[in-house]
């Protein structure tokens, strides 16, 4: 029970706080209002209840660091319950003669869970003081040449954690102190707050006076505290702890492969903050600073200047540079060279583990595809990806070469390839610029065509018409270009006459199936992975060898975590008879091999320390197989070439999904097939 | 300062060349053509000469197929102006093409004209010299760097051995222009789309050419293959190969 004048100085720091975080409180509110249009408010009731559930199991931060997420799990469900251990807390000051010390009944169990609770966020929390201070995880650190803000660069990042973790500490730490001197002035302890009663044993010497004291001085630490807090956190990371709620509630429920509508084609993209989607600015609100972000970004991990991390955590401090400012509406912050380098921008592979990972449901990659769209308008990218945009623009395919020469892999095939312009088929193979093209893919090309041959299988390509399906061309922000080849296949796919469109390329799956259909365009769309398996399923395949072999398969970005392809192909290597030996990062997790996003088309940054793609192979290394399995053109040329550069030649070999199919079908590869050279040519 | 840029279309050479019926010229009927890639350097210098000491910048190109596109796309790079010539072939020789152009910049007036300093349809000569014949101004190919200072004009040319020499002409002035200071810009299929709906290409009627001076084509075809090379993998094929011809 608090003296009267405690009770009035209490209420009054309530008043005071209440209002000036009320005033932040709005102040996010109207910053977040100055960005773009979307739609995020359908289906509430189910938005709402699917967040609840997942943040109730903890699922979006289980996701990755196990560990780490336990401690956090032990400082989520303590807080949550702490919410009614103020309200009697707050009771407890004012209600005379209130206390649920000893009060029977529900009250029992409430001091039981909230003795256990305060003892696990106060473990959490020193764990997580103790990590990022003592332990010092290189997960926290940026790369040498990543933009940060000028208050991250001085360590506002650790700063803001020392208040916050500190604040948790007394918080927690003072309610604790407070039961047990409680059970201490009583004089005996109490089953149901077993901990607060060792505590107390420790405190029993004190004098009467003193324990009054420390009552006093115990219950404002708890509730006087986090009061005092209250406008503390819209400026802090740990406002997460309301917004991420908010965030995941309102997160993006549109197919992970679709980009977003430009939103204003005068001036496609994002230069300043008020021009990305408003759910897009609440994300820096969401972001907790944790890296786990960049912790998965195959371009971090390539000593590059990107990290989506620093990206996220850049808006919020640049917001907050001048909050009043920017939420009234005058000016806004600026985005590349203020949030992110130019360069940063397109170190991005697109492949979405920043976004999978995220605990709060952020997107710091559609934001940097944003940048790329205003980026690429103003015609300012490096050199080699405007020849690869303008060999797409001229030729249709980012190879420079004449679109006349696409067909020309069949040309080696004992057999004819049908034409699907000039008569039906069944099955209309979107074969792809790299698969097409490449020197290194052609052979795996023919040997799909071979082994849907000899499965009988009634299909064609459209031997003249195809153009790249622009799914890359989008990805770097050229969305005129990708509207411009995406109406050209379209066209011409209308004048074919097909059931069902396969296709090996993953990026050109991601995009048929996932972006055509809002130009009106709707197909199913099969990738040969699934293909291969429902052919071997019905028996149209005839696999007639077990391979007895062990290898490894890595997941294509565009195949695995973007639409979500993972057992198809691994169900393929099995019933050949290969004994699958995953990765550490797989499936969701899998580890980028850096082509995507236009990556392909351009020089590795001066920066980079590793390329992803050996990264990778590195991975497999130690798995005690010599067999890395693709499923994605794109890939093998990736591949191939840096198993010289990890030094594994003649160790590891790089295997195409359609190998095995082709080994257990007892067929000899075709004519003009001899086993794949490794790549060495520089990827168009 | 006004600097206005002829645009010629080319056969793109990722396809095959293709001789018509006639015998006499390219199949233009089949054939692919795009930007001759000088006149994107000379493109790209005027817009830098304009982005860095400022001017306007006129686009010009005989009207043909995909002609509204080149103009387009260079309006997207940033010139202020497009003007298509109509009434003229646009596969011309260049003394044709030429006298065509020299009528076109008098209508238009101009204080620079760039053009690139070769094109793969050179059959009869450069379009610069040419160019600047008929309009009988100055004119310097194989030049870079151009800097323009009152009415003078300072560029780079380049000798033979890598010898370098800096020239000052009066203006106005032909310039065939080698390189542009950067790698020509990247038109934003975006842009060029925004462009086409905003933008407007002006037309402007081709004086007649009159009597040009010309070489006729009698045949055109391609080239004859020869027998090819023998790759020889080791010492001992060189000396069989030197035995049957006699040498040792």
């Amino acid at each position: 029970m608090l003296t009267p004048v405690e009770q009035i100085a209490f209420l009054a720091l309530v008043a005071l706080c209440g209002l000036v975080a009320a005033h932040g409180f709005s102040l996010i509110f109207r910053t977040v209002r100055t960005g773009q249009a979307a739609l995020r408010t359908d289906h509430l009731v189910g938005r709402v209840v699917k967040a609840l559930v997942d943040i109730g199991l903890q699922k979006p931060i289980f996701k990755a660091r196990p560990v780490v997420s336990v401690f956090h799990a032990f400082i989520f469900f303590g807080f949550t319950f702490y919410l009614l251990v103020n309200i009697a807390d707050v009771l407890e000051g004012f209600v005379p003669g209130f206390t649920t010390v000893g009060a029977g009944g529900l009250l029992d169990w409430f001091n039981l869970f909230a003795d256990l609770f305060s003892a696990l966020v106060l473990t959490g929390m020193v764990f997580f003081l103790l990590r990022r201070f003592v332990g010092r995880p290189k997960v926290f650190e940026f790369n040498k040449g990543v933009l940060l803000h000028p208050k991250v660069a001085r360590g506002g990042v650790k700063r803001d954690s020392l208040i916050v973790g500190v604040f948790i500490l007394f918080h927690v730490g003072g309610r604790f102190t407070g039961s047990a001197l409680h059970l201490a002035m009583m004089g005996h302890g109490d089953p149901w707050l077993p901990l607060a009663s060792l505590y107390a044993q420790a405190l029993s010497g004190l004098s009467p006076e003193a324990m009054e004291l420390g009552a006093h001085v115990s219950w404002w630490l708890a509730m006087g505290l986090i009061v005092l807090f209250l406008p503390y956190f819209p400026f802090s990371k740990h406002i997460h702890l309301m917004i991420a709620p908010v965030n995941l509630i309102l997160e993006r429920r549109t197919a992970r492969g679709q980009l977003d509508a430009v939103a204003n084609a005068a001036n496609p993209g994002a230069g300043h903050m008020n021009e990305l989607a408003w759910p897009n600015i609440l994300h820096s609100y969401a972001c907790i600073m944790c890296t786990r972000c960049h912790e998965v970004c195959p371009a971090h991990n390539a000593g590059t200047p990107l990290s989506p991390s620093a990206l996220e955590i850049n808006k919020r401090y640049a917001i907050n540079q001048d909050r009043g400012g920017y939420a009234g509406g005058q000016g806004t912050p600026g985005l590349v060279g203020s949030v992110i380098s130019e360069d940063a921008v397109w170190c991005c592979t697109t492949c979405y583990a920043c976004v999978r990972v995220c605990p709060v449901g952020n997107e710091p990659m559609r934001d940097i595809v944003e940048m790329r769209r205003r980026l690429t308008f103003e015609a300012k990218m490096p050199d080699e990806l405007a020849a690869a945009l303008r060999n797409l623009d001229e030729q249709g395919n980012s190879f420079g070469e004449s679109n006349r020469k696409r067909s020309r892999w069949t040309k080696e095939l004992p057999f004819p390839v049908k034409d699907a312009e000039a008569e039906p088929v069944k099955y209309l193979w979107f074969v792809g610029d790299f698969a097409s093209f490449n020197a290194n893919c052609q052979g795996t090309t023919r040997k799909v065509a071979q082994v849907l041959n000899a499965a009988g299988v009634d299909f064609g390509i459209m031997a003249k018409s195809e153009n790249s399906a622009g799914n890359d061309a989008r990805r770097v922000g050229e969305e005129g270009l990708f509207d411009s080849l995406a109406d050209k296949n379209i066209e011409a796919l209308a004048k074919c006459q097909f059931e069902e469109i396969i296709t090996t390329d993953p990026h050109t799956y991601n995009t048929l199936k996932n972006e055509y259909p809002a130009k009106g365009a709707t197909y199913k769309v099969t990738h040969y992975s699934e293909f291969l398996l429902k052919l071997i399923q019905s028996g149209e395949i005839q696999l007639k060898k077990k391979l007895n072999r062990k290898a490894t398969y890595h997941d294509p970005c565009y195949l695995g975590r973007y639409n979500g392809v993972f057992d198809a192909p691994r169900k393929v290597m099995e019933l050949c008879g290969v004994n699958v030996v995953e990765m550490p990062r797989n499936r969701e997790n899998s580890f980028c091999c850096g082509a995507g996003g236009g990556r392909v088309w351009m020089k590795d940054h001066e920066d980079t320390t590793q390329r992803p793609s050996v990264n990778r192979i590195l991975e497999a290394v130690g798995l005690g197989v010599n067999a890395f399995t693709v499923a994605c053109p794109k890939d093998m040329t990736m591949f191939a070439d840096s198993v010289k550069t990890a030094g594994q030649e003649g160790k590891m070999e790089v295997v195409d999904l359609i190998d095995y199919v082709l080994e257990a079908m007892d067929l000899a590869p075709a004519a003009g097939n001899a086993p794949a050279e490794a790549a060495t040519q520089p990827v168009a | 300062m006004k600097i206005v840029v002829p645009l010629n279309q080319v056969p793109d050479l990722v396809e095959d060349l293709e001789i018509a019926d006639s015998g006499k010229e390219l199949d233009f009927e089949v054939l692919k053509m795009k930007l001759n890639e000088f006149d994107d350097h000379a493109l790209e210098e005027a817009l830098q000469i304009k982005e860095s000491s400022g001017g306007e910048v006129t686009a010009v190109a005989v009207d043909g197929p995909e002609v509204d596109k080149v103009l387009f796309t260079a309006l997207a790079k940033g010139a202020d102006k497009a003007v298509k010539i109509t009434g003229a072939n646009p596969h011309a020789d260049n003394h044709t093409q030429a006298r065509v152009l020299a009528g076109a910049v008098g209508q238009l007036g101009a204080d620079l004209v760039l053009v690139g300093v070769q094109s793969a349809g050179d059959r009869d000569g450069q379009l610069g010299p040419l160019l600047a014949a008929y309009l009988n101004w100055p004119g310097v190919c194989v030049v870079s760097g151009l800097k323009p200072e009152g009415g003078k004009l300072t560029f780079h040319k380049e000798y033979a051995g890598g010898l370098m020499a800096e020239f000052e002409v009066d203006l106005p002035a032909v310039m065939g222009v080698q390189a542009a200071r950067a790698t020509p810009r990247y038109a934003p299929v975006s842009k060029v789309r925004q462009v086409q709906t905003t933008a407007k290409i002006e037309s402007l009627a081709a004086a007649a050419a009159g009597d040009v001076p010309a070489a006729s084509v009698e045949k055109m075809e391609p080239p004859v293959k020869g027998a090819g090379a023998k790759m020889l993998k080791s010492a001992a094929d060189i000396i069989q190969v030197l035995k049957e011809k006699g040498v040792v």
